[in-house]
């Protein structure tokens, strides 16, 4: 399996810990990982919501970099996935298209739409699959029970992005059960983290953050985790400004999905980047007796 | 004819709740056998009418049309007079109705709606006229095809609320006015016909534009496929073309557009100062202090990608260019 690598700027800065893991994670399973420094912002959201045809536009140069090294788009972010999807779908009006095409041929790129974009999460539930998954396990996580946190842009619209079932998802939690760990389900679990409005209204982004952590852990979970670094900020680096919120100590861990299957494939948590998160892991760990934990 | 279809059990847990008898609120067990295509609306007046005549529940046209049978069914946001029983059945093994969210309860699974209500005509859903452009006397007005196709799926809505209660937006913050109301809202702001396009979007940015989470689930819920989170998304486009970055909101996006002209990749700290201002920044410290012990990136300047000056010439081929409707 050979990919276009598409770390997202999270990843690549305060996240790194998520592109880290990822390529731990990718190594061990023989996912190839070919990269574009010329790779830009997938926009976030933000710029779709400050000018929409230019985010497409900015995702169509993206994707016609792909599709010239012949190569589909593997993304570790839910919001990178869903940005560059529905410029995917969005291409395909030819309106949009015709404006898109003409900004992108001065530059000598051109974009035919054959760039299919997927997620890790994605190509381990599919393509490598739980089973073999199952079978690469070297340190199950037995025990430990995981709240998964899909975060918004991997499951909706689900006509746009083309998710099977965007209600009632299972994808996450199947991997989660093949590391070894026991899935916890909870409303939540496909909800919003609040990031998109934690810099527009802090509080309002906060306490929505801290009612999904309050759903996981009355729920019994020892920890979440989330295919988006987006997710990330809100319910690990703003978690004490969500337990403020909510009225609560949460003291909840909270993985990157590839920090998760890392640690089940034998990574050590500084390999993982865990003790770069907020919110320690300790306990999570603990419960797992075979790792070293951090000091 | 059609052939004879099988009954089947079907066992209904449905929300019981009379706030003015006291108690809490509970599940009320029923066994019924129906036909799988039979709808969970049919379902529960069977209920009312043949078993327990104190079940509270609104319902009208029977027919997707009035809106008024929203409910949550095993979970997800339904219209139960189009959501057969069978499928539920066999997915979940029974059918558990719960009231709509983000509305208090009256009774069962009828809710106090003077919210949701309150929120729509905020928006004052009635075309407002420019004097010096009065509507043609004695003939219709004409718009163009690309004009009506503008607002081809909001007029679909049937008001049945399935989106209010789907907010995760309306649950965290009153002053979110939900999605029902801003799809109604840029129904008016893309009519041709409308005078008050400018004056709409400055008092929808006053009023909790900038609070939708872009999550989706109002369209998700929605049994119209009216979208309502993609056309919030095109009510901020307008309101930033019409009124610039004036809000936090827009502010943020607006700074996050010319952020990544720089880099071709974000600057996170940088955007900060973009939307808070050089005082709301320093409010932000202790938080950003923190953050950067674990993180140092947030320090430094991110790397700039290689043919950033790409991404410029982009900008400068469509960032004057007219809104596109996406
Ligand atoms: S009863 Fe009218 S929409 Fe269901």
């Amino acid at each position: 399996m050979r990919f276009a690598y598409y770390p997202g700027c999270v990843a690549q800065e305060s996240g790194k810990e998520l592109d880290l893991s990822t390529r731990y994670v990718c190594r061990a399973l023989g996912i190839e990982l070919v990269e574009f420094p010329n790779f830009s912002c997938c926009g976030s959201g933000f710029l779709d919501e400050a000018n929409g045809l230019l985010n497409v536009a900015l995702n169509a140069r993206n994707l016609a970099i792909a599709e010239r090294a012949g190569l589909d788009l593997l993304t570790i972010c839910s919001t990178c996935q869903g940005m560059l999807t529905f410029a995917n779908r969005r291409l395909e009006r030819p309106e949009v298209k015709a404006k898109v095409d003409g900004a992108l041929q001065p530059l000598g790129l051109a974009y035919s739409g054959r760039t299919k974009v997927t997620h890790l999460l994605r190509v381990l539930a599919n393509e490598v699959g739980p089973d073999r998954l199952r079978s690469m396990v070297k340190r199950p996580l037995r025990g430990l029970k995981v709240a998964a946190f899909y975060g918004c842009h991997l499951l909706r619209p689900a006509d746009e992005l083309q998710s099977e079932s965007a209600e009632e998802p299972h994808e996450f939690e199947d991997l989660i059960e093949a590391l070894g760990a026991t899935p916890v389900l909870y409303r939540g679990r496909v909800l919003c983290c609040g990031f998109p409005i934690l810099f527009v209204k802090e509080r309002t982004a906060n306490r929505i953050a801290g009612r999904q952590i309050h759903d996981a852990k009355a729920h019994g979970a020892d920890a979440m985790a989330t295919p988006c670094p987006l997710c990330h900020i809100s319910l690990d680096s703003f978690q004490n400004k969500a337990e403020r919120e909510v009225g609560e100590r949460l003291d909840m861990p909270v993985f990157h999905f590839p920090q998760l299957v890392g640690l089940a494939l034998g990574a050590s948590p500084e390999e993982l980047g865990l003790p770069r998160h907020l919110v320690s892991t300790r306990s999570a760990l603990e419960k797992l007796g075979s790792v070293a934990v951090p000091a | 004819m059609f052939a004879e279809e099988k009954l089947i059990p079907v066992p209904f847990d449905v929300y019981r709740f009379d706030p003015a008898q006291g108690g809490e609120p509970r599940y009320q067990h029923y066994e019924l056998k129906l036909a799988p295509h039979t709808p969970v609306l049919s379902g529960l007046l069977k209920i009312r009418d043949e078993v327990d005549p104190t079940l509270a529940l609104r319902y009208s046209c029977r027919s997707a049309i009035c809106g008024s049978c929203a409910m949550l069914v095993n979970s997800k946001s339904r219209l139960a007079c189009r959501t057969p029983v069978g499928p539920e059945v066999a997915k979940h093994g029974r059918v558990v109705i719960d009231p709509m969210r983000n509305q208090p309860v009256l009774r069962d699974l009828v809710v106090d709606q003077r919210g949701f209500w309150s929120n729509y005509r905020r928006i004052e859903p009635r075309l407002l006229l420019d004097p010096s452009r009065p509507m043609p006397e004695g003939r219709p007005t004409q718009m163009t095809p690309a004009q009506v196709d503008r607002f081809r799926e909001t007029p679909r809505c049937i008001a049945c609320a399935s989106c209010y209660s789907a907010c995760p937006a309306v649950e965290a913050d009153p002053e979110f006015p939900g999605p029902m109301a801003l799809a109604k809202l840029y129904r008016f702001v893309v009519d041709p016909r409308d005078g008050a396009h400018d004056e709409r979007l400055r008092k929808v940015q006053l009023s909790g534009l900038w609070l939708c989470l872009r999550c989706h689930l109002c369209t998700e819920a929605c049994p119209k496929d009216v979208r309502p989170s993609e056309r919030i998304r095109d009510l901020k486009e307008l309101a930033v073309r019409s009124q610039g970055a004036t809000e936090r909101g827009s502010r943020h996006a607006v700074g996050f557009l010319e952020n990544i002209a720089e880099a071709g990749q974000l600057n996170e700290m940088k955007l900060v100062r973009q939307t808070d201002g050089l005082v709301g920044t320093v409010g932000q410290l202790g938080q950003g202090l923190r953050l950067a012990r674990k993180k140092p990136e947030l320090l430094k300047k991110p790397r700039t990608i290689d043919g950033v000056e790409e991404v410029r010439k982009l900008y400068e081929a469509l960032q004057k260019d007219e809104e596109v409707p996406l």
